[in-house]
């Protein structure tokens, strides 16, 4: 706990989370009333912040409306889904009517997760002709190399080593085969038949070929029971309600008025329902077997309970591995292969003028690219530094009430050079305020010309940028650690640093009554977590003059007067996360 | 070989050993120590695999598979109960950078990559002992248990020992055409 990194965040203008930031049920104080006019700071630790702080890394930047985006105002859109095992593309057609698992040979061990592979239960041809014999043959399993799973372990075994998704589909654990939703609904309409044409249709039956009897006790696979109770409400519904006025009975038949009528007598107590559609509705029964999809709940039978005493807490699956499965499976024997859940590439838009801010290349393979308009490269990066080197031994902890000074880099990625404004508050709000004082708070960043630019300047022009010297890093090291106010500590071709004096706050709280503002007393007495961490809201107001147009034509350099040039401006909140205040 | 300076020093006494004709040993495996080192038929010892006898004995079954890195032996004095050293059964493997000072390792068991095997185990036959998992000192692995993850531990019933001791004895097939074998060095 006593490492901490320094970070900085940024502020996406989005949401503005200086408003309303009270907790609820706070009363309105005094002070939040004062903070409600323009001139309102930032709150790091406001309860809202913590969803539109990000790192710069992770935002990205519109071109046309000039702001920076974060995931919460893109619009992302699926460009392609893609199995992570095999990388094999998959059509979105596909992912609607299969689901959005890899349908051919990719598993995931259900005990472990790791993938997992087919192999051959019998041993490879050995001696003579071995190379001849036609690869490995009969029965395949899948296994996992990790934890030496196998599919063996729950009886399923395949005839062929690809296509493993459908052969599985097609198996129960335990390798019995599973009825399909086709063959059930067959036997449903050959039930059917018999119930309207009496005996006919029976021998009808009879005659024809490989009949499949089903057993109304079955223990139904989820997938079947599902089908097997949606079939039977459906019916029930044809039944109940009498047809349309249109001629058709619709998916459920919500949309004919005798259903409509009917489900608003259920919430008026029959009231709203007449006489009329009462008489035509005959009664709705509920399932009654395996057939019509009633299962008694597997948990609660005789079965499991005895296999929990013999067998234990060993042969229970754990939360994680039942997680993972799309049914009910309380026991390790239950646990089906994972097939791999799909993964998509997508690009995203901006929220308001629906430009296209970072589109992959849709082949699968490829990592690259097509369009990918990151913050990183519009918006000067800040990078925190101790200004004074902390010894190795020394704790990385910041002594209350002791100034220290930090030292800030910002780098411009743009080719243009920019003016950086800062403003902080003078304390941070919060119950322990830091006392802030950003010793240089307006400078300019060279632009982020090629590295050999500058070489070649130097030759000519000695001190380009506004008189100021440069300082090396000599001449920091002679012991020149006095940094001077208004002026830049250290500048390179496209950076500059700056010094921010901080006082970091005492985290005592028993000091007496009258030194405790109102909110230290409402919040209590103890220090909550991640008070301790000095962070500091920036105000960033970057200014440069770009290109008019969104033309770029190259690095900037040529012909500047003709070309018209344009003041861009662009101010956000940060945030610098600086160390951590040691306890006193 | 002879641009190298030798070590002025001289050479450790070479320990006891009993190897089998059949054996495979490279030239540049470590046997060192006092007690007896007893190695299989057709087991394969990789190169900078290390046996330290220094404590014990050490014996291994035939057809074991000890790889690079690997150290096998007590490294500090053996209690009165595990006189008789390191005993590893046949069909072992034993893979890269693991540590193994057990009393027993079972018939077929896998040792993973880096895996720890404290004093004084007693593996059962046909377990797995997954990448870096650690068994402690003195503990008792029942039959066909596998150990991954974070010490997670279960108990395969695959029953599919029989194609995993083919898979060895193919391994060591070629692993006997790859490493060039020299006992004599160590006799």
């Amino acid at each position: 706990m006593t490492s901490f990194t320094p970070y900085t965040y940024f502020l996406c203008p989005c949401t503005d989370t200086s408003t309303s930031t009270r907790n609820l049920g706070d009363s309105p104080s005094a002070e939040s009333e004062e903070n409600s006019d323009d001139e309102r700071t930032f709150d790091p630790r406001a309860a809202r912040s913590n969803y539109s702080l990000y790192p710069l890394e992770h935002l990205l930047y519109c071109e046309d409306c000039h702001q920076i985006r974060c995931p919460r105002c893109v619009l992302d859109e699926i460009v392609t889904w893609y199995c992570p095992n095999c990388l094999f593309e998959v059509p979105s057609s596909t992912v609607k009517s299969e689901g959005n698992r890899c349908t051919r040979s990719c598993f995931q061990c259900p005990i472990c997760v790791a993938p997992l592979s087919v192999s051959s239960l019998e041993a490879p041809p050995e001696g003579l002709g071995a190379e001849l014999a036609s690869g490995q043959n009969g029965p395949f399993v899948l296994n996992c190399a990790y934890c030496m799973w196998s599919s063996k372990e729950i009886e399923i075994q395949f005839d062929k080593p690809n296509g493993i998704f459908a052969q599985l589909a097609k198996i129960k654990n335990g390798g019995e085969p599973i009825i399909t939703a086709k063959d059930r609904r067959k036997d449903r309409e050959e039930r059917g038949k018999r119930h309207f044409s009496g005996s006919s249709a029976a021998e009808e039956y009879q005659e024809s070929e490989a009949p499949i009897t089903l057993d109304p006790n079955e223990r139904l696979d989820p997938e079947s029971q599902f089908s097997n109770l949606k079939a039977f409400y459906q019916t029930q519904m044809a039944e109940s309600s009498p047809v349309s006025a249109l001629g058709f009975t619709g998916d459920y038949g919500y949309g004919s008025p005798g259903a409509l009528s009917r489900i608003m007598g259920l919430y008026t107590g029959g009231s709203f329902a007449d006489k009329k559609s009462k008489s035509k509705s005959g009664t709705m029964r509920e399932a009654r077997d395996a057939l019509e999809g009633l299962q008694i709940d597997p948990l609660s039978s005789s079965e499991a309970i005895t296999k929990l005493s013999t067998e234990g807490w060993e042969s229970t699956a754990s939360c994680a591995q039942r997680h993972e499965q799309t049914t009910h499976t309380p026991f390790i024997s239950d646990l089906r292969p994972i097939a791999y859940l799909l993964r998509t590439k997508r690009s995203k838009r901006c929220k308001t003028c629906r430009h296209i801010l970072s589109k992959p290349e849709s082949k699968v393979q490829t990592t690259r690219f097509r369009i990918r308009l990151v913050a990183l490269n519009y918006i000067p990066s800040i990078i925190i530094k101790p200004l004074q080197p902390t010894l190795l031994t020394a704790s990385t902890l910041l002594t209350p009430l002791k100034p220290v000074q930090f030292l800030l880099t910002f780098k411009n990625p743009l080719f243009d050079a920019v003016k950086v404004t800062l403003a902080t508050p003078a304390k941070t709000p919060g119950r322990f305020p830091t006392k802030v004082t950003v010793l240089c708070p307006q400078f300019e960043v060279g632009a982020n010309t090629d590295v050999w630019d500058e070489a070649l300047r130097d030759n000519n022009t000695k001190s380009s940028l506004s008189g100021e010297k440069r300082r090396t890093k000599a001449e920091a090291s002679e012991g020149q650690h006095q940094a001077e106010a208004g002026k830049v500590w250290e500048r390179g071709r496209n950076w500059v640093s700056v010094v921010v004096e901080v006082v970091p706050p005492s985290l005592r709280i028993d000091g007496s009554e009258w030194l405790k503002s109102e909110e230290m007393k409402r919040d209590g007495e103890e220090v909550r977590d991640g008070e301790d961490v000095v962070e500091i809201p920036v105000f960033v107001r970057v200014e440069w003059e770009g290109e008019a147009g969104g033309e770029e034509s190259g690095l900037g350099g040529g012909g500047k007067d003709k070309e018209v040039r344009e003041k861009r401006e662009l101010a956000y909140w940060c945030v610098l996360g600086l160390g951590k205040v040691a306890l006193d | 070989m002879s641009s190298k300076r030798a070590s002025t020093m001289p050479a450790p006494p070479k320990p006891p050993t009993s190897l089998a004709s059949s054996l495979t040993i490279a030239e540049h495996a470590s046997l060192t120590g006092t007690h007896l080192i007893t190695l299989g038929s057709n087991t394969v010892v990789h190169p900078r695999a290390k046996f330290s006898s220094a404590h014990a004995p050490i014996t291994v079954g035939s057809n074991c598979i000890i790889c690079e890195r690997s150290s096998i032996g007590f490294q500090s004095e053996a209690s009165p109960n595990e006189r008789q050293g390191v005993v590893i059964q046949n069909d072992v493997v034993i893979e890269v950078g693991a540590v193994v000072e057990a009393k027993t390792v079972g018939e077929g068991t896998v040792i993973e990559v880096q895996a720890k095997i404290g004093k004084g185990a007693v593996l059962g036959k046909h377990c797995k002992i997954g990448p870096q998992c650690e068994i402690v000192e003195g503990e008792t692995v029942p039959d066909f248990t596998v150990v991954y993850g974070n010490g997670m531990r279960r108990l395969d019933n695959s029953g599919v020992e029989d194609l995993k001791l083919k898979m060895v004895a193919r391994q060591i097939e070629v692993l006997k055409r790859l490493i060039p074998s020299n006992p004599a060095k160590f006799q």
